[in-house]
Protein backbone atom coordinates (compact mmCIF):
# COMPACT_ATOMS: atom_id res chain seq x y z
CA UNK A 1 0.00 0.00 0.00
CA UNK A 2 0.85 3.74 -0.43
CA UNK A 3 -0.17 6.34 1.26
CA UNK A 4 -0.73 9.81 0.11
CA UNK A 5 -1.30 13.00 1.97
CA UNK A 6 -2.09 16.27 1.53
CA UNK A 7 -3.93 19.63 2.29
CA UNK A 8 -7.35 19.76 0.19
CA UNK A 9 -6.94 20.99 -3.27
CA UNK A 10 -3.39 20.24 -3.80
CA UNK A 11 -3.38 17.81 -6.39
CA UNK A 12 -2.78 14.54 -4.80
CA UNK A 13 -5.66 12.39 -7.58
CA UNK A 14 -3.94 13.97 -10.24
CA UNK A 15 -0.55 13.08 -8.98
CA UNK A 16 -1.16 9.29 -8.53
CA UNK A 17 -3.25 9.40 -11.86
CA UNK A 18 -0.04 10.69 -13.49
CA UNK A 19 2.45 8.99 -11.73
CA UNK A 20 0.95 5.48 -10.60
CA UNK A 21 -1.33 5.17 -14.00
CA UNK A 22 -4.90 4.82 -12.21
CA UNK A 23 -7.56 5.27 -14.51
CA UNK A 24 -10.12 7.97 -13.37
CA UNK A 25 -12.48 5.45 -12.80
CA UNK A 26 -10.51 3.51 -10.65
CA UNK A 27 -10.88 5.61 -7.67
CA UNK A 28 -13.21 4.74 -4.83
CA UNK A 29 -15.03 7.28 -3.52
CA UNK A 30 -14.55 8.14 0.52
CA UNK A 31 -17.83 10.57 0.67
CA UNK A 32 -19.99 7.88 -0.76
CA UNK A 33 -18.77 4.26 -1.05
CA UNK A 34 -18.38 1.27 1.35
CA UNK A 35 -14.30 1.26 1.13
CA UNK A 36 -14.35 -1.66 3.83
CA UNK A 37 -16.67 -4.14 1.51
CA UNK A 38 -14.35 -3.37 -1.35
CA UNK A 39 -11.30 -5.95 -2.66
CA UNK A 40 -8.48 -5.50 -4.83
CA UNK A 41 -8.81 -2.07 -5.52
CA UNK A 42 -5.79 -0.08 -6.89
CA UNK A 43 -7.16 3.25 -5.17
CA UNK A 44 -8.97 4.61 -2.19
CA UNK A 45 -9.51 8.98 -2.46
CA UNK A 46 -10.68 11.21 0.12
CA UNK A 47 -10.19 8.69 2.86
CA UNK A 48 -10.61 11.21 5.74
CA UNK A 49 -14.33 10.95 4.36
CA UNK A 50 -14.84 7.67 4.69
CA UNK A 51 -12.93 7.84 7.99
CA UNK A 52 -15.69 10.38 9.13
CA UNK A 53 -18.62 8.33 7.71
CA UNK A 54 -17.74 5.73 9.95
CA UNK A 55 -16.57 7.61 12.85
CA UNK A 56 -20.50 8.90 12.41
CA UNK A 57 -22.14 5.78 12.38
CA UNK A 58 -20.24 4.61 15.95
CA UNK A 59 -17.84 2.15 13.94
CA UNK A 60 -14.32 0.58 15.00
CA UNK A 61 -12.42 2.89 12.68
CA UNK A 62 -9.04 1.45 12.78
CA UNK A 63 -10.48 -2.30 12.64
CA UNK A 64 -12.09 -1.32 9.97
CA UNK A 65 -9.13 -0.16 8.01
CA UNK A 66 -6.93 -3.00 9.10
CA UNK A 67 -9.49 -5.03 7.46
CA UNK A 68 -9.64 -2.95 4.39
CA UNK A 69 -5.41 -3.40 4.14
CA UNK A 70 -6.16 -7.29 3.89
CA UNK A 71 -8.53 -6.93 1.72
CA UNK A 72 -6.65 -4.30 -0.75
CA UNK A 73 -2.82 -4.88 -0.02
CA UNK A 74 -1.40 -2.70 -3.13
CA UNK A 75 -3.73 -0.09 -3.27
CA UNK A 76 -3.03 3.60 -2.79
CA UNK A 77 -4.75 5.53 -0.35
CA UNK A 78 -4.92 9.42 -0.86
CA UNK A 79 -6.21 11.46 2.74
CA UNK A 80 -6.16 14.88 3.24
CA UNK A 81 -4.22 16.43 5.87
CA UNK A 82 -7.38 18.10 8.55
CA UNK A 83 -5.64 17.98 12.08
CA UNK A 84 -3.49 21.30 11.20
CA UNK A 85 -5.77 24.07 12.66
CA UNK A 86 -7.45 25.45 15.53
CA UNK A 87 -8.86 22.75 17.61
CA UNK A 88 -12.94 22.95 16.85
CA UNK A 89 -14.98 23.67 19.81
CA UNK A 90 -17.45 20.29 19.69
CA UNK A 91 -16.43 17.43 21.23
CA UNK A 92 -17.09 14.97 18.21
CA UNK A 93 -15.05 17.37 15.74
CA UNK A 94 -11.91 17.15 17.61
CA UNK A 95 -12.43 13.70 18.02
CA UNK A 96 -12.97 13.49 13.98
CA UNK A 97 -9.76 15.63 13.38
CA UNK A 98 -8.00 13.09 16.37
CA UNK A 99 -9.25 9.50 14.95
CA UNK A 100 -7.71 10.88 11.13
CA UNK A 101 -4.12 11.49 12.40
CA UNK A 102 -4.40 8.16 14.37
CA UNK A 103 -5.21 6.19 11.01
CA UNK A 104 -2.62 8.10 9.06
CA UNK A 105 -0.58 6.63 11.81
CA UNK A 106 -1.41 3.40 11.13
CA UNK A 107 -1.59 3.68 7.66
CA UNK A 108 1.94 5.07 7.32
CA UNK A 109 3.28 2.27 9.63
CA UNK A 110 1.89 -0.40 6.68
CA UNK A 111 2.52 1.91 3.92
CA UNK A 112 5.55 0.73 1.69
CA UNK A 113 6.25 4.61 1.12
CA UNK A 114 4.41 8.08 2.35
CA UNK A 115 4.40 10.96 0.19
CA UNK A 116 3.14 14.67 1.07
CA UNK A 117 1.86 16.50 -2.18
CA UNK A 118 2.43 20.30 -1.76
CA UNK A 119 1.17 22.36 -4.47
CA UNK A 120 1.45 19.07 -6.95
CA UNK A 121 4.83 18.48 -5.96
CA UNK A 122 5.73 14.60 -4.23
CA UNK A 123 7.46 15.16 -1.00
CA UNK A 124 8.45 11.65 -0.51
CA UNK A 125 8.94 11.08 3.49
CA UNK A 126 8.65 7.36 3.51
CA UNK B 1 20.61 20.92 22.58
CA UNK B 2 17.27 21.67 22.20
CA UNK B 3 14.68 20.26 20.06
CA UNK B 4 10.94 21.46 18.58
CA UNK B 5 8.59 19.15 17.51
CA UNK B 6 5.67 20.29 15.34
CA UNK B 7 2.88 18.64 13.81
CA UNK B 8 -1.30 18.64 13.85
CA UNK B 9 -4.03 16.87 16.10
CA UNK B 10 -3.48 13.42 16.22
CA UNK B 11 0.26 13.48 14.03
CA UNK B 12 1.99 11.38 16.54
CA UNK B 13 4.12 14.44 17.85
CA UNK B 14 4.13 13.35 21.59
CA UNK B 15 5.49 10.13 20.74
CA UNK B 16 8.08 11.33 19.09
CA UNK B 17 8.88 13.98 21.66
CA UNK B 18 9.42 11.41 24.05
CA UNK B 19 11.32 8.67 22.41
CA UNK B 20 13.72 11.71 21.65
CA UNK B 21 13.36 13.41 25.45
CA UNK B 22 14.49 9.61 26.80
CA UNK B 23 17.20 9.27 24.13
CA UNK B 24 19.07 12.60 25.41
CA UNK B 25 18.57 12.00 29.08
CA UNK B 26 20.43 8.89 28.92
CA UNK B 27 20.41 7.75 31.98
CA UNK B 28 19.91 11.20 33.72
CA UNK B 29 16.84 12.92 35.15
CA UNK B 30 13.62 13.35 33.12
CA UNK B 31 11.12 15.86 34.10
CA UNK B 32 7.65 16.12 32.00
CA UNK B 33 6.11 19.52 32.07
CA UNK B 34 2.90 19.36 31.67
CA UNK B 35 1.37 22.27 30.37
CA UNK B 36 -3.09 21.53 29.87
CA UNK B 37 -5.47 22.82 32.40
CA UNK B 38 -8.00 19.97 32.76
CA UNK B 39 -11.58 20.43 32.02
CA UNK B 40 -13.92 17.54 31.98
CA UNK B 41 -14.07 14.31 31.10
CA UNK B 42 -12.32 14.31 27.59
CA UNK B 43 -9.52 16.33 29.26
CA UNK B 44 -8.93 13.47 32.06
CA UNK B 45 -8.95 11.09 29.07
CA UNK B 46 -6.19 13.06 27.23
CA UNK B 47 -4.12 13.02 30.37
CA UNK B 48 -4.71 9.36 30.98
CA UNK B 49 -3.87 8.40 27.76
CA UNK B 50 -0.65 10.73 27.91
CA UNK B 51 0.28 9.56 31.37
CA UNK B 52 0.11 5.68 30.27
CA UNK B 53 2.40 6.54 26.99
CA UNK B 54 4.99 7.67 29.64
CA UNK B 55 4.62 5.60 32.41
CA UNK B 56 7.60 3.16 32.64
CA UNK B 57 10.12 5.73 31.06
CA UNK B 58 11.13 7.33 34.00
CA UNK B 59 9.70 10.99 33.74
CA UNK B 60 9.18 12.70 36.59
CA UNK B 61 5.99 15.47 36.20
CA UNK B 62 5.82 18.91 37.07
CA UNK B 63 2.50 21.14 36.23
CA UNK B 64 3.53 24.19 34.26
CA UNK B 65 -0.19 25.18 33.49
CA UNK B 66 0.44 29.17 34.27
CA UNK B 67 4.50 29.51 33.39
CA UNK B 68 7.97 27.76 33.87
CA UNK B 69 9.45 30.19 36.08
CA UNK B 70 8.87 28.10 39.27
CA UNK B 71 10.57 24.92 37.98
CA UNK B 72 13.53 26.26 36.27
CA UNK B 73 15.61 25.23 39.65
CA UNK B 74 14.27 22.09 39.91
CA UNK B 75 14.34 21.37 36.26
CA UNK B 76 18.59 22.37 35.65
CA UNK B 77 20.85 20.46 34.75
CA UNK B 78 18.51 17.59 33.27
CA UNK B 79 16.76 16.46 30.34
CA UNK B 80 13.41 18.22 30.12
CA UNK B 81 10.03 17.40 27.75
CA UNK B 82 7.55 20.62 28.00
CA UNK B 83 4.31 19.92 26.35
CA UNK B 84 3.22 21.24 25.13
CA UNK B 85 3.55 25.69 23.75
CA UNK B 86 -0.34 25.82 22.68
CA UNK B 87 -1.77 25.28 26.02
CA UNK B 88 0.73 27.44 27.60
CA UNK B 89 0.07 30.26 25.07
CA UNK B 90 -3.34 29.63 25.77
CA UNK B 91 -3.05 30.03 29.73
CA UNK B 92 -1.16 32.87 29.06
CA UNK B 93 -3.26 34.82 26.67
CA UNK B 94 -6.69 34.13 28.30
CA UNK B 95 -5.57 33.78 32.37
CA UNK B 96 -9.30 33.85 33.65
CA UNK B 97 -12.53 35.74 33.52
CA UNK B 98 -11.56 38.27 35.45
CA UNK B 99 -8.45 39.89 33.56
CA UNK B 100 -8.30 40.92 30.39
CA UNK B 101 -6.69 39.02 27.28
CA UNK B 102 -2.99 40.18 26.82
CA UNK B 103 -1.92 40.71 23.51
CA UNK B 104 -0.27 38.55 21.34
CA UNK B 105 3.31 40.24 20.80
CA UNK B 106 3.58 40.03 24.96
CA UNK B 107 2.25 36.92 25.23
CA UNK B 108 4.89 35.74 22.69
CA UNK B 109 7.51 37.85 24.84
CA UNK B 110 6.64 36.19 27.96
CA UNK B 111 6.88 32.41 26.63
CA UNK B 112 9.89 32.78 24.55
CA UNK B 113 11.91 34.02 27.08
CA UNK B 114 10.42 31.64 29.54
CA UNK B 115 11.44 28.40 27.32
CA UNK B 116 14.78 30.62 26.38
CA UNK B 117 15.68 30.27 30.46
CA UNK B 118 14.50 26.99 30.59
CA UNK B 119 17.00 25.81 27.46
CA UNK B 120 19.82 27.92 29.03
CA UNK B 121 19.58 26.13 32.36
CA UNK B 122 18.30 22.09 31.22
CA UNK B 123 20.96 19.90 29.90
CA UNK B 124 18.13 19.40 27.00
CA UNK B 125 14.71 20.48 25.93
CA UNK B 126 12.04 18.81 23.79
CA UNK B 127 9.59 21.33 23.16
CA UNK B 128 6.07 20.23 21.45
CA UNK B 129 3.88 23.05 19.86
CA UNK B 130 0.89 22.48 17.32
CA UNK B 131 0.36 23.52 13.69
CA UNK B 132 -2.51 26.01 14.23
CA UNK B 133 -2.46 27.89 11.28
CA UNK B 134 -3.54 25.68 8.01
CA UNK B 135 -7.14 25.70 8.51
CA UNK B 136 -7.90 28.85 6.49
CA UNK B 137 -10.89 29.94 8.84
CA UNK B 138 -11.58 33.51 9.78
CA UNK B 139 -12.00 33.27 14.01
CA UNK B 140 -12.88 35.86 16.13
CA UNK B 141 -10.56 38.46 17.53
CA UNK B 142 -9.25 36.73 20.38
CA UNK B 143 -8.49 33.40 18.42
CA UNK B 144 -6.68 35.53 15.96
CA UNK B 145 -4.40 37.24 18.18
CA UNK B 146 -3.61 33.63 19.82
CA UNK B 147 -2.54 32.41 16.37
CA UNK B 148 -0.47 35.56 15.75
CA UNK B 149 1.00 34.53 19.53
CA UNK B 150 1.76 31.12 18.89
CA UNK B 151 3.22 31.93 15.46
CA UNK B 152 5.65 34.11 16.95
CA UNK B 153 6.87 31.62 19.66
CA UNK B 154 7.22 29.00 17.34
CA UNK B 155 9.36 31.11 14.92
CA UNK B 156 11.62 32.41 18.16
CA UNK B 157 12.19 28.93 18.79
CA UNK B 158 12.79 27.31 16.15
CA UNK B 159 15.32 30.03 15.14
CA UNK B 160 17.15 29.18 18.55
CA UNK B 161 16.64 25.41 18.30
CA UNK B 162 19.00 23.12 16.94
CA UNK B 163 16.65 20.70 15.39
CA UNK B 164 12.93 21.28 14.13
CA UNK B 165 10.95 18.51 12.90
CA UNK B 166 7.56 18.60 11.86
CA UNK B 167 6.01 15.19 12.58
CA UNK B 168 3.21 13.93 10.09
CA UNK B 169 1.55 10.86 10.29
CA UNK B 170 4.18 9.80 12.76
CA UNK B 171 6.89 10.12 10.64
CA UNK B 172 9.59 13.24 11.13
CA UNK B 173 10.15 15.44 8.54
CA UNK B 174 13.18 17.37 9.55
CA UNK B 175 12.51 21.15 8.94
CA UNK B 176 16.41 22.00 10.50
CA UNK B 177 18.75 19.96 11.44
CA UNK B 178 19.10 15.89 11.34
CA UNK B 179 17.67 13.07 13.39
CA UNK B 180 19.35 11.86 16.49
Amino acid sequence: MRLILGGRAQGKRAYVQNTYKIRAEEFRAGETEAFEELREQRAFDSFHLWVRRKYEEGAEVMELTKRLLAANPDCIILCDEVGCGIVPLEHAEREYRELVGRVQILLAERAVSVERIICGISQKIK
Amino acid sequence: MTVLVYGGSGSGKSAYAEQTACKLAGDGPLYYLATMRVYGAEGREKVKRHRRMRAGKGFRTLECGDGLTPVLRETGGTAVLLECLSNLTANLMFPGDAEEPKTAAAVAAEITEQVLLLAERAAHLVVVTNNVFEDGNVYDSGTMEYIRALSGVNRNLAERADIVVEIVAGIPVFLKGAGL
